[in-house]
């Protein structure tokens, strides 16, 4: 991994996407059970625009403003607590996640729509993976009841985001030079 | 709502905590967490209270807005206490029906609830005294000797520091499309799941073009101002660690061994 040298517009995309992250956790669809907000869409946007190494760095750099006391968390909530906290797991995921997303993307020239999806599904595995296993531990549930809690109620809201940001990769890439 | 996002938890007040520098403040933030962790359950654990209560005493923050941010813990230390003390087997203290309190139940639950209150205290006392310029200035530093390793300590910091700065902007940015959208007859909240998407994206697409271009502004100016990473570069604000540094430093590395001491014979 070649870690010591980003270039500038490297730099300043990833805090790009740290910053709309955090600005997507207020911009909510309402729906009936979970609202939906913005911000796994920008997560998404970030591992499959950025590239894995630097698309993990904007979700790092986002949680740890969050840690610092910045309410960018899910609510406005921000601090070590949350992290601790249920649903800390998600945050983690946000950075693993997004590095998976990005590593498989990278590994195809021009990714095609399909190639995408696939990617962010993968990234998505993992995000729920550590989210619901953090839920699970945190909250004393069995691994069944933390999916039906942790995971399911998501489901439709992501598969639509995963969509929305593959379709949007299409059309974004060119607009970003690395 | 995003008015003091770049504040965040940070409570201005003077005191001789907020004075410190804020790699101090880390590494005792890093001592403090350690030696609750090595206190053990008896004396030890006393003791890492008490040094706890004479920094929030120090810091001159109300006490009652170090619990206020409790709340996302609470069901997690309350559940936590409960399990200990009604799971763990031992000498009955008290019995009723089919509950049974122990002793070592009893004990285990007031323990695990004092650290984990503990750590979520010291946590605070990091973001109440330090704004997060400074923190990142910190971070920075603490890092650096880390640069050798790869870790890429000033990009990071920069990185932090960018996207500080840049989410009151995009939050302002989103408000103003939202409401020209909604001016234009966009409705957000009516309609199904797809409909709804569809009208998302009027507000997603022209907030990621105008965040895009104030990123590429960003990134020429800083290329015309011959910018060339961390090496070489001189800053505004020098960090600078004076006597209170230095004493506040070993008074916690000392108080840390008589914590550990303390938890280990007492």
């Amino acid at each position: 991994m070649k870690s010591a040298k980003i270039s500038l517009r490297g730099m300043v995309y990833a805090s790009m996407f740290a910053a709309l992250t955090a600005v997507g956790a207020y911009i909510t669809i309402p729906l009936q059970l979970v609202p939906i907000t913005l911000q796994t869409l920008f997560t998404n946007l970030a591992g499959a625009l950025l590239g894995g190494y630097l698309g993990a760095l904007s979700q790092l750099v986002y949680v740890l403003l969050g840690i610092m006391g910045l309410p960018v968390f899910a609510g406005g909530k921000a601090g070590l607590g949350v992290l601790l906290g249920p649903t800390g797991g998600y945050l983690v995921g946000f950075i693993a996640g997004t590095y998976f997303m990005g590593k498989m993307i990278e590994r195809r020239e021009q990714a095609g729509f399909g190639w995408i999806v696939l990617a962010l599904g993968v990234g998505h595995v993992v995000i729920y993976g550590l989210g619901a296993l953090q839920l699970s531990v945190v909250a004393h549930l069995s691994a069944a009841k933390a999916l039906a809690v942790g995971v399911l109620p998501f489901l439709p809201g992501d598969i639509l985001k995963i969509l929305v940001a593959a379709f949007l990769t299409l059309k974004l890439r060119e607009l970003i030079k690395l | 709502m995003f008015t003091g996002v770049t504040i965040g938890q940070y409570v201005p007040v003077e005191s001789v905590i907020h004075n410190l520098d804020p790699r101090t403040k880390l590494l005792l933030t890093l001592i403090a967490m350690v030696a609750v962790l090595a206190a053990g359950s008896g004396w030890g654990l006393v003791l890492v209270t008490g040094c706890i209560a004479i920094l929030v005493f120090l810091t001159r923050v109300p006490w009652l807005l170090y619990f206020r941010g409790m709340k996302p813990l609470f069901i997690l230390v309350a559940l936590n206490f409960l399990i200990q003390l009604f799971m763990v087997p031992g000498e009955p203290l008290l019995q009723w029906r089919l509950v049974t309190i122990t002793r070592q139940g009893l004990t285990l639950a007031l323990v695990m609830t004092a650290r984990l209150v503990l750590l979520f205290i010291i946590a605070q006392l990091l973001t109440f005294t330090t704004s997060p310029v400074s923190l990142i200035d910190g971070i920075e530093r603490l890092l650096s000797p880390l640069r050798r390793l790869g870790v890429p300590a000033h990009e990071l910091a920069m990185v932090m520091s960018i996207a500080l700065r840049f989410i009151p902007v995009f939050y302002e940015e989103s408000e103003k499309i939202v409401k020209a959208q909604v001016s234009r007859g966009a409705d957000f909240e009516s309609g199904n799941l797809i409909t709804r998407a569809r009208n998302l994206s009027s507000v997603l697409v022209p907030l990621f073009i105008k965040a895009l271009r104030r990123a590429d502004d960003l990134a020429l100016a800083m290329e015309v101002r011959c910018y060339a990473g961390g090496g070489g570069r001189t800053r505004l604000r020098e960090l600078r660690m004076r006597e209170a540094d230095y004493l506040f430093l070993a008074g916690a590395l000392l108080a840390a061994v008589g914590v550990r001491l303390a938890g280990m014979h007492l």
